[in-house]
């Protein structure tokens, strides 16, 4: 019973975030899309944990893979802890107005918020760290997110009975 | 007395949450502050995220790294008899190239004596072994087992067998960050073999290529001709092989490396002499 307890649905998506979160650090040579598939799930994740889970203590956990992402895959700290930070902070201002949302507009703006996230990212490492935007890879990106999206919805309402 | 004590403990808790924020977000831009520069804070987080977090995140990811090598190791065996037909062939066309090889071993050497020229124009700090990649689409970045214990210092040149892999762009006590040549944000002085035409290199999009963002006096080297690294920079040795001119386009032109960036497993951490 106790242990029931404890597996809530967001300890389960705080699992799926690291799982996630150290697939998507480790590169796969066979498999560079996995790579990528996990990072977008990553992302998913945590705006679902944002939208339907919302607590404080999801500062601290932005706050830490942003910078482990930060330092990880850029060497520089910055982009991520930003974007994630400002997601946190952009919810508080726009929940009163997410609950009027029905289930479907609020799942367009899941996709819409993704999409936009892993835009922003890209803009911001140029911006701050002169990385070239690669326009290739934000398009593979897009597509993983176009076929793991319905699927990965489907599992964390799954989760969330 | 029990409800006013209970609205008290929820303005305390609720003030603590608001000032964790507010410290959460000031900390983060300072973070982002001072990360361009070197300071001990931040590199301690990177200490820390290269010598707990990767190994941490190695264990977790080790389903995913243990199908993608059982997937790797069938191809290999599903190729395995077509790879010895051409091992054999190749033994037979190494064993005429070694006896001619050894030939002009022996003249070079009786040659660089006349010369009184020195073996080569590197220092070997340290063979590193390869910890894991962060081959995103941000950068092409691997991770070694050595740092500035083993005397890494940042901008020393990584190679292989093959030829340059990267540069040093990070260390810490034990870990080395090493970004490959592939990688977009990286560029390197060249100058091909046969004409000595002076170039930049940068990674092209695709991961496998080097394409160059300037060329000297717009002279274009010729298809199949040797790249090696200029050393005008006095940032990567001179002459360590770089690649082969792959096409030639109009205004640039493209190289393949020559060393294999997908299978990397030990670099020397070199430097000029």
């Amino acid at each position: 019973m106790e242990f029931s307890k404890f597996l809530n649905p967001s300890f389960k998506l705080n699992i799926i975030l690291i799982i996630s979160f150290s697939i998507s650090v480790n590169s796969f040579i066979l498999f560079p899309n996995v790579n990528n598939a996990f990072y977008v799930l990553f992302h998913l994740t945590l705006i679902y944990l944002i939208f339907y889970h919302y607590h404080y203590y999801l500062y601290v956990v932005a706050l830490i893979y942003g910078i482990l992402f930060d330092i990880l895959l850029l060497n520089n700290i910055g982009v991520h802890l930003i974007t994630f930070l400002s997601l946190l902070i952009l919810f508080i201002f726009l929940r009163k107005y997410l609950i009027r949302l029905s289930s479907y507009q609020i799942i367009f703006i899941y996709f819409i918020t993704l999409t936009i996230l892993l835009l922003i990212e890209q803009f911001l490492a140029n911006l701050i760290h002169n990385y070239k935007f690669n326009m290739s890879a934000f398009l593979n990106f897009f597509l993983i997110s176009l076929i793991i999206f319905i699927p990965t919805v489907f599992l964390f309402t799954k989760l969330d009975k | 007395m029990a409800p006013k004590f209970q609205i008290k403990v929820f303005q305390i808790s609720s003030f603590i949450k608001n000032l964790t924020i507010i410290s959460i977000v000031t900390l983060s831009f300072l973070l982002v502050f001072f990360s361009k520069s070197d300071l001990y804070l931040i590199n301690g987080i990177k200490n820390i995220s290269n010598s707990v977090i990767i190994p941490i995140t190695k264990v977790i990811s080790a389903p995913v790294n243990a199908f993608s090598n059982f997937v790797d190791e069938y191809k290999q065996f599903r190729s395995l008899k077509f790879e010895n037909k051409i091992l054999q062939e190749e033994i037979i066309r190494l064993k005429k190239w070694q006896t001619l090889a050894i030939q002009n071993s022996r003249e070079n050497k009786v040659l660089k004596k006349l010369l009184n020229a020195t073996d080569n124009n590197l220092t070997l700090i340290k063979t590193a072994s390869l910890i894991n990649r962060n081959d995103t689409i941000y950068s092409k970045l691997i991770n070694l087992n050595a740092g500035y214990d083993d005397k890494i210092m940042k901008n020393m040149s990584a190679i292989n067998e093959r030829g340059l892999v990267g540069k040093v762009i990070d260390t810490t006590s034990n870990n080395s960050r090493v970004i490959l040549l592939t990688d977009p944000n990286l560029s390197i002085s060249v100058k091909s073999v046969s004409d000595g035409i002076f170039s930049l290199l940068t990674g092209h999009g695709d991961g496998k290529h080097l394409v160059s963002s300037f060329v000297k006096e717009n002279k274009m080297p010729r298809l199949g001709d040797i790249v090696v690294t200029s050393g005008t920079a006095q940032i990567f040795p001179v002459d360590l092989l770089v690649g082969k001119v792959a096409k030639v386009e109009k205004n640039r032109f493209f190289v393949l490396p020559f060393v294999d960036f997908k299978n990397i497993d030990y670099l020397q951490i070199v430097t000029s002499k």
